[in-house]
């Protein structure tokens, strides 16, 4: 998708407006519900929370822990790419090799390789994927130091749909205890310059939405 | 006092031996190993031999020039290099098949149909039964949801190719069972509208129908003619666990032999000209036919030819003799296979082909050792002596073993070439060289598992090999397991990996544990076995293997665990005893030639 000067603004600008929003006190935990604007593409999210996650005893799931502002709001990565089709990749990643994925939605942290850690606490196979709402993602496994990983994604600019897919089966191959070709991603020098400011104001969004004494939940994903 | 070195140039190493001469007795002091510097026999070595003496000299705690004499081996005068043919190829004309073997197929069973496209869904009529291709533009829930109404309307849709990986993804979202195959790389050059069959087995297990000539001929109504036909494509697709065939009018696949040339042997009484394509076991008999190998020629404009002609090259400009005055004198050819990918293939196909790999080596009257000795004499101020035949050294400190006597047998094997000799009671010794060692089993470590890299081939070869099964598991080759207090590395998650001095090192590739394992052997067995069996058989008195007793194993291969077993076990048929060399008693099987050097200085 092309990125244009205005269309950054125009991101730019919203989350500002959300921020200061937040601020006065407008945003209540309603937040956690869908938006009702429909995203780009296809593949409008749900995500409905279901409770506590609990700790899986299955060995063939791999968690999907998703961000404290994944799904809501804009509910697309730094490059527009609609959250509902990243989750369906990721997912459709796992499935093909035979695996399930269960998504859970971390709120008390939004750093990557904590989140993906809790998540992989809870997998039933210690195997997870942990995603921001830019798109920045990272597979984990219950084992390692927190700021240890599998695979780390840190460049959300560069990720597409086909690396999701590919990012969903080899957390799936890594669950199997199979040897996993490395995701192919692209390299582009300019990435960080072109994106950092974005980047920076979505982090302090997804930041916003914190909250440190929340529980981890269980989500059940529709598309509507 | 004086102080004795012996020097060992060999093909890959350059080993030294430090003794002390005291009243006619010698007493050793240290020893030392480094990597030959440029080819045995020429003054690039010298480099190499300050080195390993300095090391020697610093282990021994004496400075470098209280060294009275360096004593340097007569380098057998020896080289080998190594060729290799593919000599089949497999050829897919007109699209007939699909022989890849994705890694996740969905569905199970067999499905004949007409073959269409699921774009031309709307239009199928029920009464038929069809086979649909779906292109990467059509999502899976899509194509799902299609398949599910048009199995409403009652169109017999019996199986799936697919061009995205989403076999299973599709499988789980229809309500009947139809075998699917996926990662059709390029879906749209299948003819539609021909009959075509799709087969997927249980994971586990392999094809049945598709992989069979009547299989084929019973899905299709083919006559015995063209029964006669398929039976490369059945071949093809046999030990996969999916399949396509499609019926086009002049489809084929064939598997063509290349012409790889010949070879000519010329022997002391006949001569003998043999096809590579012949594979390795024609050219071994033709060789033991025509023994003594007074000279090979390969066939100009092949790989065979080039070898010939560049080994004869290089040994030409070592000693400064004319290339057509050096000689081969021996051969040894091995089959493999080795992975293809096929021409015509629509979806990225890979076959075992099979290949022949040859070594040979040329020998011929001296090296210029003198040359290295003055040089090494200039550059260290140290009186330097070329002594001993190298295969008397040998003998001489593979004697130094505990436990050996006269007569014995010792096997060489090195990077370059097996080496044997004997003495006998009588203290006469016979030696023989043979083509192919270390260096052609990483060649073939390297085709067979499609490496291209040869120095990790070399590193498959010699260390063991384990699988990480998680962070705190590790599956050896052997298969017990050991396990970890602490995570291991997430490098090696689920990898495959070589076990280097304590270290793990992962390997990139996608074969099995016992895979690796198996074709290393192979190759191991192949090789060393195959050589010293030929090399005893040569030096035996009698010309009977059986009638040498004692064998001891020297040079850097002979440290490899697995080939002093798979050595051991071979020869243990013919009622031999065979074991390492430990020379001096603390060597192991290095340093029988350095050690031999000072041992025959006698003042």
């Amino acid at each position: 998708m092309e990125i244009s000067r205005e269309m950054i603004e125009a991101v730019v600008r919203q989350v500002i407006e959300q921020v200061y929003s937040k601020e006065k006190g407008k945003l209540s935990d309603s937040m956690y519900q869908v938006p009702n604007e429909p995203s780009v593409g296809n593949g409008q999210l749900r995500l409905l929370e279901i409770g506590k996650a609990l700790k899986g005893n299955k060995v063939d799931e791999v968690v999907i822990a998703v961000s404290p502002e994944f799904g809501l709001n804009k509910a697309q990565t730094i490059t527009g790419i609609p959250h509902g089709v990243v989750l369906k990749e990721l997912i459709a990643g796992i499935e093909e090799e035979g695996l399930k994925a269960r998504v859970i939605r971390v709120k008390r942290v939004a750093d990557l390789a904590f989140l993906a850690w809790e998540g992989a606490k809870l997998s039933g196979s210690g195997i997870s994927i942990g995603i921001l709402s830019r798109g920045t993602t990272i597979i984990h496994q219950k084992d390692l130091q927190p700021l240890n990983n599998l695979e780390l994604f840190p460049q959300a600019p560069l990720l597409d749909k086909e690396t999701y897919r590919a990012i969903g089966r080899n957390a799936a191959k890594y669950a199997k205890g199979e040897p996993t070709d490395p995701v192919p991603v692209r390299n582009d020098q300019m990435a960080r310059p072109k994106y950092q400011a974005l980047a920076a104001v979505m982090h302090n969004k997804e930041t916003q939405m914190v909250d440190k004494n929340a529980d981890t939940v269980e989500l059940q994903v529709k598309w509507a | 006092m004086k102080i004795i070195a012996g020097v060992d140039i060999g093909n890959s190493t350059t080993e030294v031996a430090l003794g002390a001469f005291i009243q006619g007795k010698i007493y050793f002091l240290s020893s030392a190993l480094t990597r030959t510097t440029g080819i045995k026999g020429t003054v690039d070595n010298v480099a190499g031999i300050k080195i390993a003496l300095e090391k020697a000299a610093v282990k021994a705690g004496r400075p470098l020039q209280d060294i009275s004499l360096v004593r340097l081996n007569e380098a057998a005068p020896v080289i080998g290099d190594l060729a290799m043919e593919t000599v089949t190829e497999t050829i897919i004309t007109e699209s007939t098949m699909i022989g890849h073997n994705p890694s996740t197929p969905g569905g199970l069973g067999l499905g004949v149909g007409i073959l269409r496209s699921i774009e031309d869904i709307d239009f199928l009529e029920a009464g038929e039964s069809y086979i649909l291709t779906v292109p990467k533009s059509v999502d899976f829930e899509t194509a799902a949801r299609r398949i599910e109404s048009a199995f409403s309307r009652n169109i017999d849709i019996r199986g799936l190719v697919v061009q995205n990986n989403d076999a299973v993804l599709i499988a789980n979202r229809i309500s009947k069972k139809i075998p699917i195959v996926d990662e059709v790389r390029d879906l749209h050059l299948l003819p539609l509208g021909v009959k075509a069959a799709v087969e997927v087995a249980e994971p586990g297990r392999v094809i049945e129908v598709l992989s069979d000539p009547y299989g084929i001929a019973g899905v299709f109504n083919l006559s015995p003619q063209e029964t006669k036909l398929v039976i490369p494509i059945a071949r093809a697709l046999i030990g996969n666990r999916s399949a396509v065939i499609l019926r086009t009018p002049k489809g084929d696949v064939t598997e063509r032999k290349i012409p790889a040339g010949k070879i000519q042997l010329q022997g002391r009484k006949n001569i003998i000209s043999i096809d590579i394509n012949e594979g390795a076991e024609k050219i071994m008999a033709a060789l033991k036919e025509v023994e003594p190998l007074l000279d090979a020629n390969g066939e100009p404009g092949t790989n065979v030819g080039g070898m010939t002609q560049r080994i004869r090259q290089v040994m030409a400009g070592l000693t400064g003799q004319k290339p057509e005055e050096i000689h081969i004198k021996d051969l040894l050819a091995v089959d493999v296979s080795i992975p293809q990918k096929v021409k015509g293939g629509i979806a990225g196909e890979f076959f075992m082909e099979s290949g022949v790999a040859l070594a040979a080596m040329v020998q011929t009257s001296r090296v210029p050792m003198d040359a290295v000795a003055r040089k090494l004499a200039e550059e260290t101020g140290l009186e330097v002596e070329i002594a001993g035949v190298e295969a008397n050294m040998a003998i001489l400190g593979a004697l130094t073993t505990p436990g050996t006597d006269k007569p014995l047998a010792i096997v060489d094997l090195g990077s370059g070439s097996t080496d044997a000799a004997i003495i006998t009671a009588d203290n006469q010794i016979t030696s023989v060289h043979c083509a192919g060692a270390g260096d052609m089993v990483n060649m073939l470590i390297n085709c067979e598992l499609g490496l291209n890299d040869m120095s990790l081939a070399e590193e498959i070869k010699i260390h063991p090999l384990a699988k990480v099964e998680n962070l705190f598991q590790l599956r050896m080759q052997d298969g017990s397991i050991q396990f970890f207090d602490k995570p291991l590395d997430p490098k090696v998650f689920g990898k495959l990996v070589l076990l280097k001095d304590g270290e793990m090192v992962p390997l990139e590739i996608n074969h099995s544990l016992e895979k690796v394992c198996h074709v290393r052997r192979k190759a191991k067995r192949k090789v060393f076995l195959e050589n010293t069996i030929r090399s005893l058989q040569k030096i035996s008195p009698t010309g009977n293997i059986r009638h040498i007793e004692y064998v001891v194993m020297v040079g850097g291969s002979a440290l490899d665990l697995e080939v002093a077993g798979i050595i051991a076990d071979g020869l243990n048929e013919f009622g031999i005893v065979v074991g390492k060399g430990n020379i001096r008693g603390q060597e192991g099987p290095r340093n029988a030639v350095a050690t031999g050097l000072v041992l025959s200085y006698s003042g």
